[in-house]
């Protein structure tokens, strides 16, 4: 068991951007390529987005709670061995929601 | 060298939250119809905090841990869906906020024989504006109350929809999955513009008349 703290050298998290729980993580051709330069946590996570992975299912898969995970991706992005796909907007429901696309997620459901 | 987000086209994330009390079983429900076992992910909070960033801000601050549980539905047409379960416990709720932020919707599910437990839920959706159904959970198959005085109990207005769901079943939960995208496109929606006014004459009836 390694401490979360020593996982991101003690740092918090605190003023990094802040991926949404559903974002997806997926690894970059350079990711892969030099996973086996970074920690064995990290590359953990290079090996696990080779299919785009959600922040919060890194953070469960790795047994690491989410803050923890967070640091760490915003280390891979910055390094450029993996890239982020938001969520589309903050205000996809409401009332300015976007009806293209919750058309799509009804679609999606639909056909389940 | 590396790539920013735009550079791909990848799947897009969408997520739908899953509330109510403790033990009415949202985690069932996520279950029954994720691609995966729902997995569990934790969060260090701080008592005083107010999100999961501020984790390890003040080392006095007594630190505990917020679970969750959630699921993933990947659907035909690129995008993948989330489903998160809330954390119960209603000193919790702060993390609502974080869930809800961008969500499609919400399902409240609704156990009768605790009605009260979902209270805080609603409120919570309402006051953010947050589309969401209500789900009464029929564990042991019956139907105790009729839905209108459920409505009633839970002083719902009378466009937020609420079916009856077993939360062990798919399609019982693909059915609210529907409810809840439906409830919400009719909402992005601006009433009586355009060809694509697709209000039925129920939700008509309930609309404010027109000027």
């Amino acid at each position: 068991m390694i401490r979360p703290y020593t996982m991101t050298g003690g740092r918090s998290g605190t003023g990094l951007p802040k991926f949404a729980l559903e974002a997806l993580v997926a690894a970059t051709p350079f990711g892969l390529r030099t996973k086996r330069e970074f920690r064995w946590e990290v590359a953990s996570i290079i090996e696990l987005t080779r299919m785009e992975t959600a922040v919060v299912e890194l953070a469960a898969l790795l047994n690491v709670p989410i803050g923890v995970v967070r640091v760490l991706i915003a280390d891979l992005f910055d390094q450029g061995a993996v890239t982020i796909i938001d969520p589309p907007s903050e205000a996809i429901a409401g009332d300015d929601g976007h009806a293209d696309l919750l058309q799509k997620v009804l679609d999606g459901i639909k056909s389940l | 060298m590396a790539s920013s987000p735009s550079d791909q086209r990848g799947p897009i994330p969408v997520k739908i939250v899953v509330a109510g009390g403790f033990g009415v079983g949202k985690t069932t429900f996520v279950g029954a119809i994720s691609e995966i076992e729902p997995l569990r992910s934790e969060a260090i909070i701080t008592e005083a905090s107010v999100g999961v960033d501020e984790l390890f801000a003040d080392a006095t601050k007594t630190r505990t841990t917020v679970a969750m549980d959630f699921g993933r539905i990947s659907l035909n047409n690129g995008l993948i869906l989330y489903l998160f379960g809330t954390p119960g416990q209603s000193r919790f709720h702060f993390m609502w906020n974080e869930l809800a932020r961008g969500a499609v919707g919400a399902v409240v599910l609704v156990d009768t024989r605790r009605i009260e437990a979902c209270f805080a839920a609603i409120d919570f959706f309402e006051q953010r504006g947050t589309p969401f159904v209500v789900a009464i959970n029929t564990f042991d198959g019956l139907r105790m109350h009729d839905i209108e005085e459920v409505r009633s109990a839970l002083r719902l207005s009378p466009g937020v929809p609420i079916k009856y769901c077993d939360a062990r079943v798919r399609v019982d939960v693909q059915g609210l999955l529907v409810a809840v995208a439906e409830h919400a496109l009719r909402r992005a929606k601006p009433a009586g513009i355009g060809p694509t006014e697709t209000k039925t004459n129920v939700e008509m009836a309930k609309s404010a008349p027109p000027v």
